[in-house]
């Protein structure tokens, strides 16, 4: 009989949302189940085993020769050493630990260390900054909140169970969410999320700060003397402004829709401190919609080793931050990196053209458990462990709590954790610039 | 190569000994003190130098989310202190709030051994054990929060007592915590109502408790587990004028709670430069009519002993504010209107804890008094014992002031240069000025290593009598040559950088030249209960867990993963309680 078991309680590791309920059968050390789940999470969970790199790879002109994993940790190491300006990217896609070996590594060699979120919620990081942050806790939301806003955010696209776990389920103090809890969408079209809204406000793309700025006036109660402002209505807008200072509780859920676009961090500090003077009213909190499952803990294993969340340079010995400098597209846009380290990210995939341009004229180390656009262009290819699936580890939830990935299958044959390889990398590193 | 070491020529001060400058020798085997050591064992010859054991900080924000937003929120003061990497010792920044790595060196450079994080939300106790990874060279434990979360209420408002000692039990054991932590009880947790609590009978929202009823129930529990360190309390109605007066109403509301096995001591009351604020006769709570409560509060002490203090002793210049008590928190904003965060996630369930910079500025009256109640207590109190000297790191300022704070406490002439560049109110609105006291060595020795070390339960730490863990610190002055009150600058030089700080025998710090990492433990408390007692509280725990929070009763311990290589686990028998 084949050996099946079932896993309750199981977290899935792949959006922001990082829901710890699912339920898993295993049969023969495979996952052939899932349940509870999102579409999602359910692809993560019962497609871990495609797509994978199962070896070690070396690029030799267009072809990708199978290696033995000491000869890609050596030559990943080799061109480090000889990198004078090397830059470690990623980290959001895999555990704490992994984080906390490549920070060394960093800090040995000198790199550049940064994560994704110079490319996703960065802006909400220097709005945090700038302002401070009064931050929701999910559980909150579910017991508490009588008004949510999602602003420039889709969940039902990118977080599929946010809205149905946190906010139309009943809470200790929310027994009926439907009637005692309304929820608004504020973007520029409608969006599936919108649909199921109680209000949906489009307004213009790229006007999210004045109109931002026009609900913090009319909250602290000054008259706006115009007829609309984003494409919206001063009506409606008065209508929201009176909504958000009659709730007994708020909450703001806010997406790239807010940090990526016109503005990026100032339209945040204006959401900061429009969240803010609310709290003179009335109680008000906020939440970015973070999509990486770990990218939170990644701006905490950075900021707890370094001091700062993201854009870090090791060059001089010490960390120093900028985002705008130290962040890796505007290191690939200036040419100014000569080797990557790639962990657990697809930045041939994502970032803008010119960035890939740098990308593709320098040698990239990639650590991923699949093939990717990122693994098509590296010099060298060392396939990891899933974390969450095929090795534990801890990472954070968009509210910042933290949660423990079990490991639930065994690797392919080989096949490390991210962080076993990093710590490879470290010691042949070491090896290699003491000689 | 041996593990022997002989400490020749100590000036030792040792409290628990009664050791008051004596010069001795100390020997130390596997990291311990022993009678004597062989012929073989290394030799330090101290040639009379200051030894004191392992300093002791029983309250000092150094691990977890608050921190972790605080540093987020502050690049701006990273930068004025970067630490570059050494062959030995990991790169990070300083300052205010330093990088994990830099808190476990700067403690070890100033000859601190121990320190406890008094602020840890248990359901985020993992990010805390995970972090504990990287701060070296200090033992630490943990002071998980209660007196907030929705748990403790249920239990109170069913006045199950022994399921709230239970839930704590658990607590301890499954998140790795030391003791109970309560702050703002009640308060916090209207703040998710956009609301305070600050009176003692006040009925909080959402459930038919009051303050009273929650911190009497928090230090029944804890003295019906028998926990080492009593409850450590935040009082309500913090930074108010006037507030002295709640927070010894709330001393009394626990006077006569019988602590186990006859201890006295059953509260332990924090940073009283927040809490013990005085209020000029006919004045009313307004920051113009502040004065010093230091007094009245050390006049309460010498007349009742069951509990025990910390000063929180405001620093000036730049600090930052973080605490589990978000409307204080909010209070702050609105006076500073800097940058305020506030994170719901933990306080357990409700309100959260608040984050605000703060500048303590001379020219500030109402900060030129806060700095004088500290002071003012800990020079009129009859007992030192009762007495912890700290910062609040970094809430009144960073740990690395401490030797500025000996200073004040050392020398009357440091008193009157200080309160003669700050704002009057300092000298006529306390009554420091007149108190001529100055603490000795002895009295440093007791508020810095002894105290702490009693009031904690940690047996093995603060003294370095046979069986102690040889944790010391040697600082590179000759007691008996020097007149420190005259020389306050030889204190702030003397105390800022050990000579040498010995951690379980071996020297992780040499004049402030750090070594890598050293032999480190954190110390839980693990209450066993009646086995009925701890299968009820699974049950209660995993249905209440699952309807408080969004995540599951399974996913709440922390792993053993995180705690078994640095876990030193006290067993005490529970077992009393009923199921
Ligand atoms: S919502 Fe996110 S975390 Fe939850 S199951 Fe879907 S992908 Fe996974």
């Amino acid at each position: 009989m084949a050996d099946a078991h079932i896993l309750e309680n199981v977290v899935c590791p792949f959006c922001g949302c990082l829901c710890d309920d699912l339920r898993l059968t295993i049969e023969n050390d495979v996952i052939v189940q899932c349940e509870r789940g999102c579409a999602l999470g359910k692809a993560k969970f019962l497609h871990y085993r495609e797509d994978r790199m199962l070896s070690s790879t070396l690029r030799q002109g267009s072809s990708q020769i199978e290696i033995s994993l000491e000869t890609a940790i050596d030559h990943a190491a080799r061109i480090l050493v000889e990198a004078r300006r090397p830059l470690i990217y990623g980290l959001s896609s895999t555990e704490n630990d992994a984080h906390r070996e490549a920070y060394r590594l960093a800090e040995y060699i000198g790199a550049v260390v940064d994560n994704t979120s110079s490319v996703c919620h960065g802006p909400s990081i220097i709005g945090t900054q700038a302002s401070g942050e009064p931050m929701a806790s999910l559980a909150e939301v579910r017991n508490r909140a009588d008004l949510v806003i999602y602003w420039g955010a889709n969940p039902l696209y990118a977080h599929p169970r946010h809205v149905n776990r946190f906010v139309r389920a009943p809470g200790e103090y929310i027994r009926d969410p439907k009637a005692e809890r309304q929820m608004w969408v504020v973007d520029v079209r409608e969006s599936v999320t919108s649909r199921i809204a109680n209000r949906s406000l489009i307004i213009t793309p790229g006007s999210d700060l004045e109109v931002i700025g026009t609900l913090r006036a009319l909250v602290r109660g000054h008259t706006v003397d115009v007829a609309s402002v984003g494409g919206v209505s001063l009506d409606t807008l008065c209508e929201l402004a009176n909504a958000m200072k009659r709730a007994k509780y708020g909450v703001l859920f806010y997406g790239l829709g807010l940090t990526q676009s016109r503005g990026r961090h100032n339209n945040i500090d204006a959401a900061i401190r429009l969240v803010q003077d609310l709290n003179s009213f009335t109680k008000w909190s906020m939440l970015p919609m973070r999509g990486h499952y770990n990218v939170t803990g990644a701006n905490k294993t950075s900021t707890w080793t370094t001091g700062y969340p993201y854009a870090v340079d090791y060059s001089r010995g010490y960390p120093r931050y900028q985002p705008g400098e130290y962040t890796a597209v505007d290191l690939l846009r200036r040419r100014e990196v000569d080797a990557l380290l790639n962990v657990a990210a697809d930045p041939a995939a994502h970032f803008p053209r010119d960035a890939i341009r740098g990308l593709k004229s320098i040698p990239i180390i990639n650590l991923d458990p699949k093939r990717n656009l990122t693994s098509l262009i590296a010099s060298v290819n060392i396939p990891t462990a899933i974390a969450g699936i095929e090795c534990d580890g801890a990472v954070a939830r968009m509210d910042g709590l933290p949660l423990y990935l079990k490991k639930i299958v065994e690797p392919p044959e080989g096949i490390l954790p991210d962080r076993e390889v990093l710590r490879m990398i470290f010691d042949r590193v070491k090896e290699v610039s003491d000689n | 190569m041996s593990n022997e070491i002989l400490l020749k020529n100590c000036s030792l001060f040792d409290p628990v000994q009664g050791i008051d400058g004596e010069t001795v020798d100390i020997a130390i085997r596997d990291g311990r003190i022993v009678e004597s050591v062989g012929s073989k064992a290394t030799i330090i010859n101290l040639h009379h130098r200051l030894v004191m054991p392992g300093g002791v900080d029983l309250h000092s924000h150094i691990l977890g989310s608050k921190i972790g937003m605080a540093r987020t929120m502050m690049p701006e003061y990273h930068r004025t202190d970067p630490v570059p990497r050494t062959d030995t010792t990991r790169a990070g920044i300083g300052a205010i709030v330093p990088s994990s790595f830099v808190i476990g060196y700067r403690y070890a450079q100033m000859g601190y051994t121990t320190v406890i994080e008094p602020a840890v939300p248990a359901l985020k106790a993992l990010n805390v054990w995970e972090e504990l990874a990287d701060v070296p060279h200090i033992d630490v434990g943990l002071l998980p929060m209660f007196s907030n979360s929705m748990i403790t209420y249920h239990y109170l408002q069913n006045d199950d007592l022994s399921g709230l000692a239970a839930y704590i039990a658990w607590i301890l054991r499954k998140t790795g915590g030391m003791g109970v932590k309560v702050v703002n009880p009640g308060g916090t947790y209207a703040w998710a109502h956009g609301m305070n609590v600050r009176e003692l009978d006040t009925t909080i929202p959402d459930w038919d408790l009051t303050p009273r009823k929650i911190i009497r129930g928090l230090v029944e529990a804890v003295e019906s587990l028998g926990l080492p360190h009593p409850v450590h309390l935040h009082p309500n109605n913090l930074g108010k004028v006037g507030n002295v007066e709640t927070t010894i109403a709330q001393l009394e509301a626990v006077r006569d709670i019988k602590g186990h096995n006859g201890r006295k001591h059953i509260i332990h009351l924090t940073h009283i430069s927040f809490d013990s604020l005085g209020m000029m006769d006919e004045g009313v709570p307004e920051w113009k009519y502040v004065s010093s409560g230091g007094l009245e509060l050390a006049e309460y002490a010498n007349k009742n002993d069951h509990f025990t203090v910390d000063l929180g002793q405001i620093t000036f210049g730049p600090a930052i504010t973080m605490t589990g008590d978000g409307p204080f928190q909010f209070s702050l904003y609105q006076m500073t209107h800097n940058k305020w965060s506030n994170l719901s996630v933990d306080v357990e369930l409700p309100g959260g804890a608040g984050i605000v910079p703060y500048i303590y500025n001379p020219r500030s009256p109402a900060n030129a008094v806060q700095w004088a109640i500290a002071l003012e207590y800990a020079l009129s109190i009859d007992d030192v014992w009762r007495c912890v000297m700290t910062t609040d790191s970094p809430n009144a300022g960073p740990f690395t002031q401490y030797p500025l704070v000996l200073s004040w406490l050392m020398s009357r002439e440091q008193r009157k240069i200080w309160a003669d560049k700050i704002h009057p109110f300092a000298k006529e609105r306390s009554t420091l000025m007149d108190i001529e006291r100055e603490w000795s060595f002895y009295d440093v020795a007791i508020s810095t290593r002894a105290a702490p070390a009693r009031i904690l339960g940690l047996q093995n730490k603060g003294h370095l009598g046979v069986g102690a863990d040889a944790d010391v610190a040697v600082y590179d002055i000759v007691p008996v040559k020097i007149d420190l009150a005259k020389n306050p600058d030889r204190i702030l030089s003397a105390f800022s950088t050990s000579f040498l700080t010995l951690k379980r025998g071996e020297v992780v710090a040499k004049n402030g030249v750090l070594a890598g990492d050293g032999p480190r433990q954190v110390h839980t408390i693990h209450p066993q209960l009646d086995p009925a007692l701890w299968n009820r509280i699974n049950h209660e725990l995993e249905d209440l867990i699952n309807r408080f929070y969004v995540h599951s009763f399974h996913n709440y311990a922390v792993p053993s993963r995180y705690r078994e290589n640095m876990e030193q686990r006290s067993v005490i028998q529970s077992e009393r309680i009923s199921p």
